[in-house]
């Protein structure tokens, strides 16, 4: 790993094992983030991925194992806004609603201690005009986000993470939904995001290409951390599947990551 | 003197001043002296309906609305067979009750969707009927006021509650609406970013039940969600943001309120009826010119 980062490790997850109705998604896994990083975290469905960013949340609450977040558990109030969440935007956010680019980025400068009385302050419109430039929808702050292109759209979901000004961000699939030419300028600006303006990030996709493209390190989760290293020494598809034994582990067409597992169910 | 008359001293003036200019022969009426309580009433449960119908309408809860009332109507029962003169605040306990049950059931997946609201709505109904059937004696008179709406019967007692559950659900929804608006859109940023989404989430249940007992009187528990939900829906047809939306609503609200009770008393139709009807022909108009002539004249849809 390049050393240009912080020895400051901002995650910490130790042995970490969480159930969903039930079933052990996540077993004893184990990982550390640096401030300053860029991690991909990829593997088939069901693998996890989705599971693993709920509980650095505090959404779901671990089985066994600690996960430390600025030093503090998920959802304590010393890391309450440090983390940024940035959903898969086409999914996510409800379609029977009117609301423009502008107001969806002003919901992300609310906190818990102003979140009461609909005025806002000059520092939350600096910050709410501050995310509009970094994400590149200035212009369109009074347009109605059901009319965006699915790329504008992640992009304003993005902006709403940064306008809550939170260190650490975490995507779940932000590439679903986005055509190719809007997928790389999303990946430059998270790549902007990260050496310009300090952000860590933590995106999990299906899309190897792009996250092999974008990001410094790679953890490849499938039944455990398969591989936690920089992404140049990610191994071939084809040797992961051999080590795991699955039946079928491929890069499809665009680098679309396909396994048949037993491991069914959760996200 | 209660809230109602205090409201009434301030409004009642202007009401009077306008009553001359006002068309029709019953209709002016509820501008001088007569109905002047049942004017006051409705704008008052319009405007906070179609703020709340705003944020029901985008959490996907249009039907709570009326699973409330119809739970409002089952205290109402156990009131009236209890000899209580005000039995709204029985419905109140009653549907603030259910609220929170509802709420809880749905948060804690015990029952998905619609299921925990259609047990509630059908279960207290029938209880209500059952109560009156076995100790009601002869007051089942009074119960089709409350399942139509009774807006002439509104007497000070009534504007009492109204204008309480009124000014204090008005106050809270703005205090509250970035948050409620956040959490409603996504409840898992909204909570990483540190609001209270169960607390919110909840109060807004509680909120809801109580505009809904306001609104008994008005449009009766059958119809409420003619006010709640339609005038709101009218404007996800025309606003292109959520303030303009808001905005909208109340236009719409407005609307169908003073001309459903201009066209009720002119017509001697039940008023809560009236007022649906026309919420509900707003809504097929707007609809109709939005998806027909829109389109036709601009084909891009801008």
């Amino acid at each position: 790993m390049p050393e240009q980062y912080s020895e400051e490790t901002i995650l910490s997850v130790r042995n970490l094992s969480v159930t969903r109705s039930g079933e052990e998604v996540l077993e004893r896994i184990s990982i550390d983030i640096r401030r300053g990083e860029f991690v991909g975290l990829v593997g088939p469905n069901g693998s996890g991925k989705t599971t693993l960013l709920l509980a650095i949340l505090g959404v779901l609450k671990p089985l066994k194992g600690d996960i430390s977040v600025f030093g503090h558990a998920p959802g304590s109030k010393h890391n309450l806004g440090m983390v940024g969440w940035v959903p898969q935007a086409a999914t996510q956010l409800p379609n029977n609603i009117h609301i423009t680019v502008g107001e969806l980025i002003k919901l992300g400068t609310l906190n818990q201690e102003n979140y009461l009385w609909g005025v806002m302050s000059q520092m939350m419109k600096d910050r709410v005009d501050m995310a509009l430039e970094m994400v590149g929808l200035t212009e369109m702050a009074n347009v109605d986000v059901s009319r965006l292109s699915g790329g504008q759209l992640q992009r304003a979901v993005i902006g709403r993470a940064l306008a809550s000004e939170s260190e650490f961000i975490l995507f779940d699939e932000p590439l679903v939904g986005v055509d190719r030419a809007s997928r790389n300028s999303l990946l430059r600006l998270l790549d902007d995001l990260c050496h310009n303006h300090g952000k860590t990030i933590l995106i999990v996709s299906h899309d190897l290409t792009a996250v092999t493209q974008a990001t410094h390190r790679i953890i490849y989760l499938e039944g455990g951390i398969q591989y936690d290293g920089p992404t140049e020494g990610l191994p071939d598809l084809s040797e992961l599947a051999n080590l795991r034994g699955i039946k079928h582990v491929h890069a499809g067409q665009e680098g679309t990551l396909n396994a048949e597992s037993n491991h069914e169910g959760g996200k | 003197m209660g809230v109602g008359s205090a409201v009434m001293y301030v409004v009642s003036p202007i009401l009077e001043s306008i009553a001359p200019y006002v068309p029709g022969e019953v209709f002016p009426h509820f501008f001088s002296g007569l109905f002047q309580n049942a004017l006051v009433a409705s704008i008052l449960v319009t405007v906070v309906a179609g703020f709340l119908g705003s944020f029901l309408l985008v959490r996907n809860l249009s039907l709570i609305g009326d699973g409330l009332a119809h739970v409002s109507f089952g205290g109402i029962c156990v009131g009236l067979v209890m000899g209580s003169s005000s039995p709204l605040w029985f419905a109140l306990v009653f549907s603030t009750i259910a609220a929170i049950l509802i709420f809880e059931m749905q948060r804690n997946e015990i029952l998905t969707g619609d299921a925990s609201i259609a047990i509630f709505l059908t279960g207290m109904l029938a209880f209500g009927l059952v109560v009156l059937r076995l100790w009601g004696g002869g007051i089942t008179i009074d119960v089709e006021g409350y399942l139509f709406g009774s807006v002439l019967l509104i007497d000070e007692q009534d504007l009492d509650l109204i204008v309480i559950i009124s000014v204090f659900s008005i106050s809270s929804l703005s205090f509250l609406q970035n948050g409620l608006l956040a959490t409603t859109i996504d409840p898992l940023a909204a909570q990483v970013q540190g609001l209270p989404a169960r607390g919110l989430g909840l109060f807004f249940s509680i909120t809801t039940a109580a505009v809904v007992v306001s609104m008994v009187q008005v449009v009766g528990t059958l119809l409420v969600t003619a006010l709640l939900v339609t005038p709101a829906a009218t404007a996800q047809l025309v606003g292109r943001s959520f303030r303009a939306c808001l905005i909208w609503t109340q236009f719409f609200g407005l609307t169908s309120v003073i001309l459903g009770l201009y066209l009720s008393s002119e017509m001697e139709t039940g008023s809560g009826s009236m007022i649906a009807v026309v919420a509900a022909t707003i809504f097929g108009t707007v609809g109709l010119y939005q998806t027909l002539l829109v389109p036709l004249f601009y084909p891009r849809g801008n």
